[in-house]
């Protein structure tokens, strides 16, 4: 996508006239809202910590190029940054690398999965397998749309092709690792602080509203507005999980 | 308003090392040579481990604390920051399974100086008297060796050390006031109070939780920040790390940090002789003690008897019982989110702050037995994330789309008693880790009384949810803490240790955290987990060197001495109800 030319069918639209609305530095509902801003409150440990983040994300040692290259096709879908300019988009892809590089763990591993460099040389496998048997091409080559579909297929654990490695992993628990890691980099950036409204660090100077929902006199108020997701994406929904209390039925379904 | 008046914070240039931004260490510690036969070895100096290395080095005993993870500078290796602070917790390799695996790791395992108490959220509520005879009262699990009388002394003295900010009547199990007073609310606490009352279900209101309402000695009040589990740089949330540790140093106990204990050794005469420990290098060191104290919680500490197994124990140090890592227990955790109109903004305030145990004790309208808590939660935006992700399956768009909401969003935890069960337990798995030890598998599997328990919980916690004004109500299933799998008991044929810690099989070896608990109640487990172990203490010291010279068993409750307590801390607060 040229970042001057984009591609409008991946935007999200006005809700109202179902405009595509142009990628901006902030999306989200708190527009002037930067705790970057308020660096010089923070301790210097967390002010060192998230200044790095944003000035020098990782560079890539465990991935090659090529993976690399995959593993952003996909994470451009489980958490789409389209509505970003090229320069305000959230590295996802780096800080993976280096925990994968660094071999860190969580502290534990499902019995029911590999390790999580194995899972990950395990789960391109069969991301591709599934292009394959639903669109006939590498995921990499296929149109936008039809990589949505295969991550949805992924997601749902329905109909999957790629029987024989999923054998060897919990598709759920490979889900649960993907948009784990997703998370961990997108929302750890202040950028999406910004985003989402969320204060950041408050060490050593305080919150004091703590009543009401009400802002700090350096945060802002939300200003909503309503927005549909890009045409032809199908992650634009919601399940109630509601009815399924026990840990292993809501994450752990299996295949069959 | 852009810069502070005074310029940016910097962290001071002293080579100090550094509890919150006033607390003084006393340092350079004691330093045992490993030739020294010392008195005690402690594995583990996290909640049980601090506050016993601080009780025995006061009381004049030669201690050594083996910490696997690092000795804390709060101000300069802590981040306000969620992605920042994994180092906090145990992410060494472990396996999990069964039909209901629990997520380890953040989720409920500490490492380094302060252990868990350092990421908990520290709601600190006492177990109820009910939870000391179980299986008297409602035919499961089994009961305590101890009554809460027992243990009661202790809460009281463990409440006034942290201390406990919290209301002046506590309504529940044994009624009892806090020496701090409550904290103002959040939103989220807000919102529990308001549900709560329109079902005219009494609540809890700023505490019980181990958090400073008011400064207290050189450790300065909560600031509201929100980043409890992250390790509370403040210094208002308590750990043992700045509780219990500065004392111990001070009365001349020693701590190794990045210190990673491996066996236990057995000399003659069933008696052990001393740990193994690799040091943050990877060499190998014996320590030599008249006694060891495992204090390691409920994975690490089964995982080094097990893995002490040697001829007479050919199962596991102190494991003729065939209990070693059986009867584990994590509580359910369940997380009820609910959508507000107006903004909540839930990463104010410290995520523990109101609760109510209404729904505690056996109900025999129900179709199971024990009961459960709600609390107040506050996810910060990743795990929100993760929460949305389970709760809703959310992805995509969907996702970006639900956490811009992430304001409007308030929490409440349910804490629901799981059963101790002997299939719940560890075990050692074929890998190993960088060590070369075996690394610790984990089953766990619900049984019948707790699935009808945690869905009876759901239901509650979302009809308090719904009765507070939220338009929308999700859940995301999960599991909480974890105590058991080395359990006290009277008898040696169903139990590892007795009711002081001690194992059955071997006289001068004790475990002392919580996995010495035999049930759980539905109060989080820190308080006990320090009670208990201020109380091994004084049975240890009444032994003085009984321990280290006799296999006589004295089964006599220990007097409590509360001239043990860190200085300025007994004493003080106002009286409790009786």
């Amino acid at each position: 996508m040229n970042p001057n030319d984009p591609d409008t069918s991946l935007l999200p639209r006005d809700a109202a006239t179902g405009e595509p609305l142009l990628p901006t530095d902030q999306p989200g509902y708190y527009r002037g809202f930067s705790t970057m801003s308020q660096k010089a409150y923070w301790d210097q440990t967390t002010r060192d910590v998230i200044t790095m983040r944003v000035e020098q994300p990782p560079s890539l040692h465990h991935f090659t190029a090529d993976q690399a290259r995959f593993w952003r096709a996909v994470f451009d879908h489980l958490i789409p940054q389209h509505d970003r300019t090229p320069e305000h988009r959230i590295p996802i892809v780096e800080p993976l690398d280096e925990r994968l590089y660094q071999n860190r763990g969580i502290g534990y591993r499902y019995e029911k999965m590999p390790q999580d460099r194995e899972a990950y040389r395990l789960g391109k496998q069969a991301i591709n397998e599934e292009a394959k048997a639903r669109f006939g091409g590498e995921f990499i080559y296929l149109p936008h749309h039809q990589q949505d579909l295969v991550l949805q297929a992924l997601h749902d654990a329905k109909n999957i092709a790629g029987k024989q490695i999923w054998k060897q992993m919990s598709i759920r628990r490979f889900w649960q690792l993907l948009m784990q890691d997703a998370l961990e980099a997108y929302y750890s950036h202040p950028w999406a602080w910004d985003e989402i409204g969320f204060g950041g660090p408050a060490y050593p100077r305080a919150y004091t509203r703590l009543e009401r929902g009400e802002p700090e006199p350096w945060e802002v108020e939300e200003k909503r507005h309503e927005w549909l997701a890009p045409l032809y994406t199908v992650s634009d929904v919601i399940e109630d999980t509601l009815e399924l209390h026990l840990e292993s039925d809501q994450n752990n379904y299996f295949l069959e | 308003m852009k810069t502070p008046l005074l310029g940016p914070f910097k962290t001071p240039k002293s080579n100090a090392h550094l509890l919150g931004p006033l607390q003084k260490i006393h340092l350079p510690m004691k330093r045992f040579s490993e030739s020294d036969e010392v008195d005690y070895v402690i594995v583990g100096c996290g909640s049980a481990g601090g506050v016993l290395l601080q009780r025995l080095a006061r009381a004049g005993f030669d201690v050594v604390a083996l910490e696997a993870g690092p000795f804390w500078d709060t101000e300069r290796d802590w981040v306000s920051d969620e992605s920042g602070s994994h180092q906090l917790y145990w992410e060494d390799p472990r396996v999990t399974g069964g039909s209901d695996p629990l997520a380890l790791g953040a989720n409920n395992c500490g490492k380094g100086v302060g252990g868990g108490s350092v990421h908990w959220a520290a709601f600190t509520p006492r177990f109820h008297p009910s939870d000391f005879e179980v299986y008297t009262r409602d035919g499961v699990a089994v009961d305590w060796p101890i009554d809460y009388d027992v243990i009661r002394p202790y809460y009281e003295q463990l409440e006034l050390e942290m201390p406990v900010a919290g209301p002046a009547y506590y309504p529940w199990g044994h009624p009892h006031g806090y020496p701090y007073g409550p904290h103002p609310m959040g939103g989220v606490g807000n919102a529990l109070i308001k549900g709560c009352t329109a079902l005219n279900i009494p609540v809890s209101i700023g505490g019980p939780v181990a958090i400073l309402s008011g400064s207290h000695g050189d450790r300065p009040h909560c600031i509201y920040r929100g980043f409890c589990i992250q390790g509370c740089k403040v210094g208002a949330k308590a750990s043992t790390l700045i509780t219990h540790v500065p004392d111990a140093l001070k009365s001349g106990a020693e701590i190794r940090d990045n210190c990673m204990a491996s066996r236990i050794e057995l000399g003659k005469n069933h008696r052990v002789t001393g740990v193994h420990y690799f040091d943050r290098d990877g060499n190998t060191h014996f320590q030599r003690a008249r006694a060891v104290i495992i204090a390691g919680y409920s994975i690490e500490t089964p995982r080094l008897l097990l893995n002490s197994a040697c001829p007479g124990f050919e199962d596991g140090l102190a494991n003729s019982s065939d209990t070693v890592g059986r009867y584990m227990m994590a509580q359910a955790g369940n997380v009820v989110l609910g959508r507000f109109d107006q903004p909540v903004r839930m990463y104010k305030a410290p995520p523990a702050h109101a609760l109510t145990e209404e729904f505690y004790e056996t109900d025999p309208k129900n179709d199971f037995a024990r009961g459960f808590a709600i609390q107040t939660v506050g996810p910060l935006p990743i795990a929100f994330g993760k929460e949305m992700v389970a709760a809703k399956r959310a992805w995509g768009w969907g996702l970006r789309r639900e956490m811009m909401d992430y304001n409007h969003w308030a929490s409440f935890g349910l804490l629901g008693e799981i059963l101790p069960w002997p299939d719940n337990r560890v075990t050692l798995a074929d890998e190993t880790d960088r060590f070369g030890l075996r690394v610790a598998h984990v089953s766990f599997n619900l049984h019948d009384n707790d699935k009808k328990l945690i869905k009876a919980a759901k239901e509650k916690t979302s009809e308090v949810m719904h009765a507070a004004g939220a338009t929308e109500v999700v859940q995301e299933a999960r599991f909480a803490h974890l105590v058991g799998a080395a359990r006290m008991g009277s008898d040696p044929r169903t139990s590892v240790v007795d009711k002081f810690g001690r194992t059955h099989d071997i006289s001068n070896l004790f475990v002392c955290d919580g996995s010495i608990l035999p049930t759980q109640g539905s109060a989080n487990p820190g308080l006990t987990i320090q009670a208990l172990a201020a109380r091994t203490a004084d049975y240890l010291i009444s032994q003085r060197d009984a321990i280290f010279t006799s296999d006589k068993r004295e089964m006599t409750e220990p007097a409590l001495r509360t001239e043990l307590a860190p200085p300025g801390t007994y004493g003080r607060g106002i009286p409790h109800l009786k």
